[in-house]
Formats: structure tokens, sequence, C-alpha cells
């Protein structure tokens, strides 16, 4: 048996998927990224295949993709994550009926990808280069608000009042202006509900840049975050198609690149 | 004991603006393989220029011109050496930024930044003058910032829009007045042979950088945009008749080259126009981000490369004064810039340069805080989406701390333009 993986090395996040020769799906794996980018992506891959019983020279072609894609140099080849989300989102959003924009949230960016019919990035738009409006942002707020990142999505919907509004956009002014509201005696549920808005509108005004189409697609690791879907939703004015697994989607185009690259170059 | 007077030398290679010229020529010279051998003459004359601090030659009096709208020819005629001092360090950048808003353009920190210090790098010795053309407002404003710091300026007026009759005749006066300062300054007078002498130098030159810049519409390409920048950005401070000698050299590399069947890029890199806020060295990290990537520049459309040295002057006046005033028009009319008002010049020069140097895609960098170039990225979107040409727009500055995303927004870019490729065939 052939498997093909996709190894994507984020800021935050390292995320492996693995494929077989129909692309269909295998398993994934979603560790922590650290500070050794290249010793923890490959453990990961490591514990993919264990788990998965596969025997590493069963994997026929890896390619990396994130941040740290240029770090290891045992895969037979990297592509930038913009393109590889939108190849993986295209297979993922057939089962939704198809997708043509892509928002992404990562540890350190947000991306916001439109695509054609045939799953070819069309245009795209990425934050600049500070942490407004990203996975690092919401990881500060709940840190300065003392309760879990999963928590967030259940304390969004629980508050009593209208949520409040954050205006920085920088992520170190957002945490004192976190920090003047709570001394302020506001709930955490209104603050965290003020945040999700927040973010949400920074990427729908992102998404609006490069036009949007139907259907919306929204992944990367914020993705699991329920009340940020809702604000986003609410933003935008119309329902996200959210994967099952979020995190994986630009690890699993990687793979079904790396499946198209292998059979493209063994004919 | 340490007298007073005693100054901690460090020595010029160490200084961080050095550093951080040493540090892009290397990726210039060692991240590519088969360096045209002609390069070798810009390579060192960066090197010497911009890490070891050497001095620059001049021959009489020193212009410094902040923008290609100041006549060259005029300064030249006058027995003057005019010198770009436009500059893309860093360094300077942020220590220019004392001088400017925080959200102003890099390009105008850098090169206060640079007149503020007390060696100016490239060290072109003591101006004795520097021309400001009024364009963007910043350029404008910059002006008394640099009378403070005690040099000698003068504003070459130059209107705001460029078709009308009355935009003509102003500049046609700004640029008489202008021959009048450099008189005053030079104490020479403007004559027929003077300027037709002056003409022909800076015709050699051009004729130079066309038959290089035609050499680009090769495919594959025979020459990566990363030198072509170098070359043209040696030209703001290298003596003219070197600079031409070593352009034509690397020329004739080029057509050898060409008749070997020689390839500097791979035969499927996507080609890439350039246009928008000019690189300058050694700030010529999108470019080089760029081809790094796997994509080649083949053409640019910059005021620091192609705009600067493409419009030929081809003077056929009898009188000097006559022939000012068409020098004027050579100036004014054909420029792309984005600060005149109406932009369809520059539109239809996007577009046809996409057309004749089969680009695959544009690349369009606006420094943040240029408000005219990050204002005119739609419209220049727009245009081009119509023609079938993809554009990547990308605001950035002098600062290497976006490096990591503008290559994943490169490579993005370059791959779904070598699917777009693939897709069409």
């Amino acid at each position: 048996m052939k498997y093909f993986a996709g190894l994507d090395i984020g800021s935050t996040a390292i995320k492996v998927a693995l494929v077989d020769e129909e692309g269909k799906i295998v398993g994934v794996h979603v560790s922590s990224s650290g500070s050794l980018f290249h010793k923890n992506a490959r453990e990961a891959l490591h514990t993919l295949l264990a788990q998965q019983g596969v025997a590493k020279d069963d994997v026929r072609y890896l390619i990396a993709t994130g941040y740290g894609r240029k770090l290891f140099k045992e895969a037979d080849d990297s592509i930038s994550e913009i393109t590889a989300n939108a190849i993986g989102a295209h297979e993922t959003g057939k089962a939704f009926g198809g997708v043509r924009t892509i928002i992404n949230i990562g540890g350190q960016d947000s991306k916001a990808i439109q695509i054609d019919d045939t799953g070819n990035v069309s245009n795209f738009a990425m934050n600049d280069k500070c942490a407004a409006g990203t996975g690092r942002f919401l990881d500060v707020a709940a840190r300065n608000l003392d309760i879990d990142l999963e928590e967030l999505g259940d304390y969004h919907f629980n508050g009593k009042g209208a949520p409040l509004t954050i205006n920085s956009t920088c992520t170190v002014f957002a945490e004192s202006e976190i920090i003047g509201l709570l001394a302020n005696g506001h709930g955490k549920e209104e603050i965290i509900a003020g945040i999700h808005y927040s973010i949400a509108k920074r990427t729908v005004r992102l998404a609006k840049r490069v036009g949007i189409e139907d259907r919306v697609y929204f992944d990367g690791g914020p993705a699991l975050n329920k009340g940020l879907v809702a604000a986003i939703q609410d933003e935008l004015g119309r329902e996200l198609v959210v994967p099952e697994y979020p995190q994986t989607t630009t690890a699993f185009g990687a793979a079904i690149l790396a499946r198209n690259e292998f059979f493209a170059e063994t004919s | 004991m340490n007298s007073p007077n005693t100054k901690t030398a460090i020595p010029y290679n160490r200084s961080r603006q050095a550093r951080e010229a040493e540090t892009m020529l290397d990726h210039i010279t060692d991240d590519f393989d088969d360096n045209p051998a002609a390069m070798d003459y810009f390579y060192d004359l960066f090197r010497r220029a911009y890490c070891q601090g050497e001095s620059l030659e001049r021959e009489g009096v020193r212009v410094g011109t902040t923008c290609i709208h100041a006549p060259e020819e005029l300064i030249y005629a006058m027995g003057a050496t005019p010198v770009r001092l436009c500059n893309g360090s860093y360094h300077y950048d942020q220590i220019g930024a004392d001088f400017m808003p925080a959200k102003s353009c890099s390009l105008v920190k850098a090169t206060l930044g640079m007149l503020s210090s007390e060696n100016v790098i490239p060290k072109v010795g003591k101006l004795d003058l520097i021309v400001n053309p009024t364009t963007c407002d910043q350029k404008k404003k910059a002006s008394a910032m640099m009378v403070g710091m005690g040099h000698k300026v003068y504003n070459l007026e130059l209107p705001p829009a460029k078709e009308s009759e009355q935009a003509r005749l102003y500049w046609q006066r700004s640029v008489r007045e202008f021959v009048q300062q450099l008189r005053q300054i030079t104490g020479k007078k403007l004559t027929r042979k003077n300027l037709m002498a002056a003409m022909a130098r800076t015709s050699r030159a051009q004729a130079a950088f066309r038959t290089l810049h035609n050499f680009r519409r090769k495919a594959p390409s025979l020459v990566l945009g990363k030198d072509v920048f170098l070359v043209t950005n040696a030209y703001f401070f290298d003596d003219i008749e070197r600079w031409t000698e070593a352009v034509e050299k690397l020329n004739a590399e080029l057509a050898q080259r060409d008749q070997d069947g020689f390839c500097a890029a791979q035969k499927k890199a996507p080609r890439i126009l350039f246009t928008g806020s000019p690189p300058i060295f050694p700030n010529l990290k999108l470019p080089l981000l760029i081809e790094e990537s796997g994509g080649v520049v083949v053409a640019d459309e910059t005021c620091s490369a192609n705009r600067m040295l493409y419009d030929m002057t081809a003077v056929d006046e009898w009188l000097v004064n006559d022939m000012v005033d068409s020098l004027a028009n050579k100036y004014l009319k054909p420029c792309t810039c984005p600060i005149f008002t109406n932009s369809d010049d520059r539109l239809r020069r996007l577009v046809e340069l996409a057309k004749s140097f089969a680009v695959d895609g544009v690349v369009y960098q606006a420094f943040s805080g240029c408000q005219v170039y990050e204002m005119e990225q739609k419209s220049v979107a727009e245009t081009l989406n119509k023609a079938g040409i993809a554009m990547l727009y990308i605001e950035t500055d002098y600062s290497p701390d976006d490096m990591g995303q503008l290559t994943t927004r490169i490579e993005a870019f370059l791959e779904s333009l070598k699917t777009r490729k693939r897709n069409r065939t």
C-alpha cells in the first residue's frame, strides 16, 4: 500500500495528514510547534505513522508546507500554505457542494483565498505583519482572562449584555484594553464576545478584499472556536462551512498534492 | 588618559549600514549560480561604495537630485556631476524617522536619514546643491528639513498634471529657472555645444540600458532582475562613462549567452513585471524574494530603473533655449509617475510591458505611507485583470521583519501563476 503525507509546520502547531492512493484521508495528527520545528515535525510524523500502523517507507511522497516548510529537508517538495490550503479546502468542500472562498486564521496570520472551480487560487490577501486578529490574539486574551482557550466559545454565548467593543487592532494594545475593561467591572463573557467580533470584523474586511463567492469555508485552529464562528457569520451575513478538522485542511491539501505529484512523476 | 577629543573609532565596514549592504550583496551574489561575469564590476562598485565607504569621484560642482524629474543633461552640460540621493537603507530609514511622521515613506525617511548623517553613504562628498522636484507631499516637505540640516536646496516646481498646455508651459518655465540656478552655482553658461555634448553622454548610457532592457524579452531569461536593478541603481552615483562601458560589456556577454542558448532561470519560471515603489539598494528584498522563490523579474516600471532610463532625448532644435524647452517636455510628457492627476499613461505602459515581455504576473510594491502608489493599486489591478494579467499587491517598507510573510505570499502567487499557465495550455 502506498501512502502520501502532507506536513504543515505552522507557527503554533504542526499538522500532519496521511492519504492513501485514492486520496482518501487515512489519519491526521496535531501537535505543538514549540521552538524546535524540525525535531517536533519529525516526531509528529512518526507519531501519526505509528498510530496508523504505516511503515515509513510506505510513505512515497511528502510535501511540506507552512512557515517551517524549508526547514524540513526530508520532504520531497515544499509548497506555500496558500496553495495547499486551497487544494485541501477544495477537496473537503466537495462534500458541502463546493467552496469558492476560504477564510483561514492561523497562529500568526489570517488569510482570505478565492479559488476557481478547479481549486486553483485566483486571488488572495493576507493580514499585514502584526498578529492582530490571529490565533495569537485569542491566546493572549484567554491568558488575560485566566481561562482556557477551549472555553472561549462557551463564554461567547453566555453573556448577559451586548458584546463589548475592542477597538485596538494591535495585540499588545488590545491586551491593555482588556485589562481596562476588567478593571471597570465588565464580565468576561461580554469581553470575549467583543474580542470575537473584533477579529471577525478584521477577517471579513480581508475576505471582502479578495471578493466573497459562495460558499465560504473557514479553517485553521481558531475555527474550533464556536463563538468566533458565530461572530464571523454575523459579520459576513452568511453561513460558513466549517470542516470537522479545521486545523488539518492545509496538511490534507499538501498530502493530496503529494499523491498527485507522485503519480505525475511515475506515470 | 583619554583626552576629551578622542572619538571611539569604529571601522566603517563594521557599521550597521555597511553590514546591511554586505548582507544584501552576499545574497545577490552567493544565492545564485552563474551570475554574469560582467556583473562583477557592479558587485565590486557597491562593495566599495557601500561596504567599505570609499569616496566617490566627481568633476566640478556636485548636484544631488531627489527624483528623476531633475534634468541631468543640464547638470552635466554645466560641468557639474549629478548624484541621485534616493536611499534604500533601513539603517538610514530608522534615523530618518526622527524627521517624518511614523507612517511615512521609507524612501523619503532614508534619504533624510542619510543627509542628516555625518558620513553620507555612498560618500558623495559635499553637496553644492540639492535639486528637489516638487512631486509628492512628502518630498515637498522634506525640502525644508534638508535646509534645516544645512543643505542648499532648490525646489524644482513640477505641475500636478501633465496633459494640459498650462502644465507644459509651467514646467518649461521651471526648467528655465533651474538653468539660471545652475548658472549661479557653477558660474558657467549653458550653450548649444555643451548641452549637445551632455545629451550625447546620457543618450549613450540610455542606449546601453535599452539594449539590456530588450535582452530581457528573451525566454528563457538571459539575466535576472536582481542584477538589472543593481545596474540601474549604480547609475545613481557611478561615473556615467564608466557605467555605460560596464553595461555595454554586460550586453555583449548577454548576446553571447543568447547565442549559446544559456538560461539564467528555468524555462517555466513565472515571468514577473515589477512596478510601484522603487527598489533601491540595499532594499532589493522584494525582487530578490521573487527570484529566490523561482520567479524571474523580466521587466519593471519603476523610477529606479526603467522609468529613469527608458525615454531617450533626441532634441534637434537649433537654439539653446528651444533645446531646453524640448528637454523639459521629455521630462514631463512620457513620465509615468503616480503623482500626476491622471495615470492613464502608466496603465497603458504597464499593459504594454506585460504583453511585450510575455509576462505571467505583475508584482506591485507600495512602501507603507507612499500614498500615491497605495491609492493607485486598485485601478492598476483592475486594468491588469481586465487584460488577463494577475497582480500581487504588496505593502511593505525597508524593515526585514516581514520576510517570512512575504515569502509565503510570493510563493503562493508564483504557484498560482504556474497553475494558470498549465491550465491554459
